[in-house]
């Protein structure tokens, strides 16, 4: 890797640090002086702003500041556990009824002697 | 039930069990093959027209008993019951134990004398397991001269296998001989003949010179206490002696005709030994 390819990095690190906000001014002007000069990385920093306003929409709030995260509501959770749990329940007492235990297979009157009078 | 039908109950009765006469149960052990099924044991139970036959088949993971009883009908048929106890190797515990289920059930058909009558005691195998095998068994009566002995016969072709087949008669009689002791004296052995049911009798044993009189009679025992026993009819060669002085019970001495001694201790000090043994054929 060259060394203009690792600043070329660096700056996109930069970019994604000042769309998520955690630049200092210092860095702000360094990184918007950059761009100024360097078409490639303002057009990433184009593509990064376009990621983050696709994601924004997916999440229901295209006019978000900042992306907004994922959340999980303990009630969901809690839905989803029981559930699952459920479904396990339900799934093994069938298989145990059907395949499960000791003498599984014929029923009882196919495992029983017969007479039969030819 | 009309008077037609019970006259021929009757004519059925008395020709079933008429003197002279004894019935055959004749089996084979059949195994399905490839090319032509494989006998593995036959044999044949024979005796008066009371007489049963127990059949036993094991394997390494099924036991199969059964008692078969025929029954007299009207007409030239008969009516086969077969009692099964079976016991299946299920699985094992979590101890690495066998675990087995145990199953006991009667099944009836009537035939025709000499007709052949298959048993799967392991079932149809209708699953394709190894379960197939069968037991052919033909019903024969034939007229005898005189008081029809029981009879067994059975040979086994395949060594490795576990097959017995018994025959089971519940005796009509009973020898027992009767002793008295005390330490190490014996009085002279008092010998009768007795039937189940029959009233009581007085019998006088004499030890050293005193004669002490007990009131005896025999009787058949309890109905067993297991399935097992019950539906193998293990106890059908057992009888009861019932004790006692002409006014007090004195105790039941029960006991296989085996010819061995069993022991009452009576209140006078003295114990009565009484031997059952099977009655010499008429």
């Amino acid at each position: 890797m060259t060394g203009a390819d690792t600043s070329h990095q660096q700056w996109l690190v930069q970019i994604d640090a000042e769309l998520d906000g955690e630049l200092s001014l210092v860095e702000r002007a360094a990184l918007a002086k950059h761009l100024a000069t360097c078409a490639h990385c303002a057009g990433a920093r184009a593509s990064h702003l376009e990621v983050r306003v696709a994601l924004a929409r997916s999440a229901g709030n295209p006019h978000a500041f900042v992306v907004p995260r994922p959340s999980i509501r303990a009630g969901t959770l809690a839905l989803w556990v029981v559930l699952a749990l459920a479904a396990g329940l339900l799934g093994g007492w069938f298989a145990d009824r059907r395949w499960g235990g000791p003498g599984g297979g014929a029923t009882l009157e196919e495992s029983r002697g017969t007479i039969v009078v030819h | 039930m009309g008077l037609s039908s019970f006259t021929s109950v009757i004519l059925a009765l008395s020709a079933l069990q008429g003197p002279g006469t004894r019935l055959t149960y004749r089996v084979r052990v059949i195994e399905p093959a490839s090319v032509a099924p494989r006998i593995l044991a036959s044999g044949a139970v024979s005796g008066p027209l009371d007489s049963d036959m127990r059949l036993t088949l094991r394997t390494d993971t099924a036991e199969v008993e059964a008692f078969f009883q025929v029954a007299p009908t009207v007409g030239d048929t008969v009516s086969l019951t077969g009692e099964f106890y079976m016991r299946r190797l299920v699985g094992r515990s979590r101890r690495g134990l066998p675990l087995w289920e145990e199953d006991t059930y009667r099944r009836l058909v009537r035939l025709a004398w000499s007709d052949t009558a298959r048993i799967y005691p392991f079932g149809t195998g209708k699953r394709g397991g190894p379960r197939a095998l069968w037991v052919e068994l033909i019903l024969e009566r034939e007229f005898a001269g005189g008081e029809a002995r029981p009879e067994e016969a059975f040979d086994l072709v395949d060594s490795t296998r576990d097959f017995r087949l018994e025959a089971v008669v519940r005796p009509r009689r009973a020898r027992v001989i009767l002793n008295l002791v005390r330490g190490d004296t014996v009085s002279a052995p008092r010998p009768m003949d007795l039937t189940p049911g029959e009233p009581p009798r007085l019998v006088q044993l004499v030890l050293k010179g005193r004669a002490t009189t007990l009131v005896v009679s025999l009787t058949r025992p309890d109905p067993a206490r297991s399935a097992r026993d019950r539906a193998l009819a293990l106890d059908a060669d057992i009888v009861c002696l019932h004790v006692a002085r002409p006014d007090v019970p004195l105790g039941t001495i029960c006991g296989r005709l085996n010819n061995v001694a069993r022991q009452l201790p009576l209140p006078t000090g003295d114990t009565l030994a009484a031997t059952f043994a099977w009655p010499g054929w008429r």
